[in-house]
């Protein structure tokens, strides 16, 4: 998907003059480091699968641990509509079962925060 | 719409003076490694991404990126590199091409333009402002009961001192035709795959056209950061930054409403007078989310900080309105029984973080509850108890810091 931009953004250089002394070079985004749990639960291979295509699993990870299995069925149908993921309709219901059981209402034990790191506190107004 | 502040040339002295620092908390700003933001999976990656220092990470991709809240300690202007980054979809251009990169805007105007960027800065004399850009979800995590989306603390808000040409004098001369009802807005992000709705935002013709709202090539006195919208992004004074596109290269003037799923489906908050309701309730209707509430924060000292009994400690923090400025802060170190006003420092115009200092000198040793709470000149006031909405909008609830005087 990144070539995609690139290729637009390629295009529409390709009739320039001289370029001003301020040109962007491109980019690089560090790299990701944020997984899924692992889990026997079918949903794990299918968020695999499905979620990260398009981005990371920071935004499962960091749900409130309260999140309801209402909120996650609705958010994985989102993805699909409007959002446009082109995962099949039969992969909802064990996604949803992994994410509930794994990172929110309804799951056993807090999950793995992976790498095992004493944590700083960030100053903050609470 | 307010007219006052429209040059600020001296926006140049708001990085230095008069700033309390305090070494520990500094500690903090830099270098790679973890921080537990003060809410249930509070823990986070600081990661330095292209043009920033470490910053808290909240997704990595899109970049979605929290600054640590000691920085709004070092100025009042945040630094570029500081400064929060907050994408919608993980199509985001990685690198922009300036000679090639061109402004459309089309609809109901008398000529298209297409504009280079040499050519929109010619369009008027630059304009600069300095303007808070605050996230619409800013704080969400500190919502009770806990609502879901981006898990933020207080930092995805920023000050800068933005340098463009008013909108409106590229509308003048495109020439809005008769009947035209709202603008939008689209930047070169996309959805990465599949048909997912193109982050499209839009404001009422009237307000695009206050003269206010502008396209910006620069923060801070240097070009945009690639992740803040380089090369030109909108800039939306008092506004949450939801309407701020980044790399924004579609402008359309509609004779309509827009309809996009950002504006009729997201970013909407309760339409009532406190945007909220009943937690855990839904509201009734809704209406698209608009200016800023009236907010104020300790920035000189954090939770579990120590102050010296029997001595004078100088408190520093910093308020913000949607524009018409802050007309007083008050400040309690006894958990919000008694009130003494806070000092107000410069003003940098309304849209600015506007400095405020108190001091404090506790009588014995032990536990201190410190509030602020900040007045706009329209009146507004902060509430004492938090308000509640759906999608963890707007939090602007009086916030306390714990410290402690040995």
């Amino acid at each position: 998907m990144r070539s995609v931009i690139l290729a637009v953004i390629a295009t529409a250089a390709a009739a320039t003059g001289p370029l001003p002394a301020d040109q962007q070079r491109p980019v690089t985004l560090p790299r990701e480091t944020a997984v899924y749990v692992a889990s026997d639960l079918p949903g794990y291979q299918l968020v695999q699968k499905n979620c990260v295509g398009c981005h990371s699993a920071h935004y499962v990870t960091m749900q409130p641990p309260s999140s309801p299995r209402a909120w996650w069925d609705a958010t994985v149908k989102k993805m699909k509509k409007p959002f446009g993921a082109p995962f099949p309709d039969e992969d909802v219901a064990a996604m949803v079962e992994y994410l509930v059981k794994t990172y929110g209402a309804e799951r056993a034990t807090t999950p793995a925060r992976g790498r095992n790191v004493a944590p700083r506190r960030e100053p903050s107004t609470r | 719409m307010q007219t006052r502040r429209r040059f600020l040339r001296q926006a140049a002295a708001l990085g230095a003076g008069g700033i309390l620092t305090n070494a520990a908390f500094e500690a903090f700003a830099g270098g790679q490694g973890r921080v537990t933001l003060p809410f249930e999976n509070g823990t986070r990656e600081l990661v330095a991404f292209p043009q920033k220092r470490p910053l808290i990470v909240l997704t990595s991709r899109p970049p979605q990126l929290e600054t640590p809240f000691a920085v709004f300690n070092e100025g009042l202007l945040t630094p570029n590199d500081a400064f929060f980054v907050r994408y919608h979809w993980s199509g985001l251009p990685l690198s922009v091409e300036p000679a090639a990169y061109r402004l459309r805007v089309t609809g109901k105007v008398d000529s298209p333009l297409e504009l280079s960027l040499e050519a929109l800065r010619r369009i008027a004399p630059p304009l600069e402002t300095v303007a808070v850009n605050q996230c619409s979800g800013n704080s969400r995590g500190h919502f009770t009961p806990r609502v879901n989306g981006g898990q933020l603390s207080n930092g995805a808000m920023g000050n800068a001192r933005w340098t463009g040409v008013p909108l409106k004098a590229v509308l003048d001369k495109a020439g809005v035709q008769r009947g035209a009802v709202q603008v939008s807005f689209n930047g070169l992000d996309q959805p990465p795959l599949g048909d997912g709705p193109d982050f499209v935002k839009a404001l009422d013709i009237d307000h695009a056209r206050d003269g206010e709202v502008m396209l910006a090539w620069q923060m801070n006195g240097a070009e945009l950061p690639l992740l803040n919208g380089y090369p030109l992004r909108l800039v939306v004074p008092g506004y949450f930054g939801t309407y701020w596109i980044k790399h924004v290269s579609e402008i359309q003037v509609l004779d309509s409403a827009f309809q996009g799923f950002w504006m009729a489906s997201a970013y909407r908050i309760p339409d009532n007078e406190c945007a909220c309701v009943e937690p855990g309730t839904t509201p009734s209707a809704t209406r698209p989310i608009g200016r800023f509430t009236v907010r104020s924060f300790v920035t000189s000292l954090a939770d579990d900080a120590r102050i010296p009994a029997n001595r004078e400690t100088l408190v520093r923090g910093i308020a913000f309105d949607a524009g018409r400025g802050i007309s007083e802060v008050t400040f309690s170190s006894d958990g919000g029984r008694t009130w003494q006003p806070a000092r107000l420092g410069t003003n940098h115009g309304g849209y600015s973080f506007h400095e405020w200092t108190a001091r404090l000198t506790p009588s014995q040793k032990g536990p201190l509850e410190l509030k602020v709470r900040a007045t706009s000149r329209s009146g507004e006031t902060q509430p004492l108890t938090p308000r509640w909405n759906p999608p963890g909008y707007m939090r602007n609830v009086v916030e306390t810091v714990k410290v402690v005087a040995v």
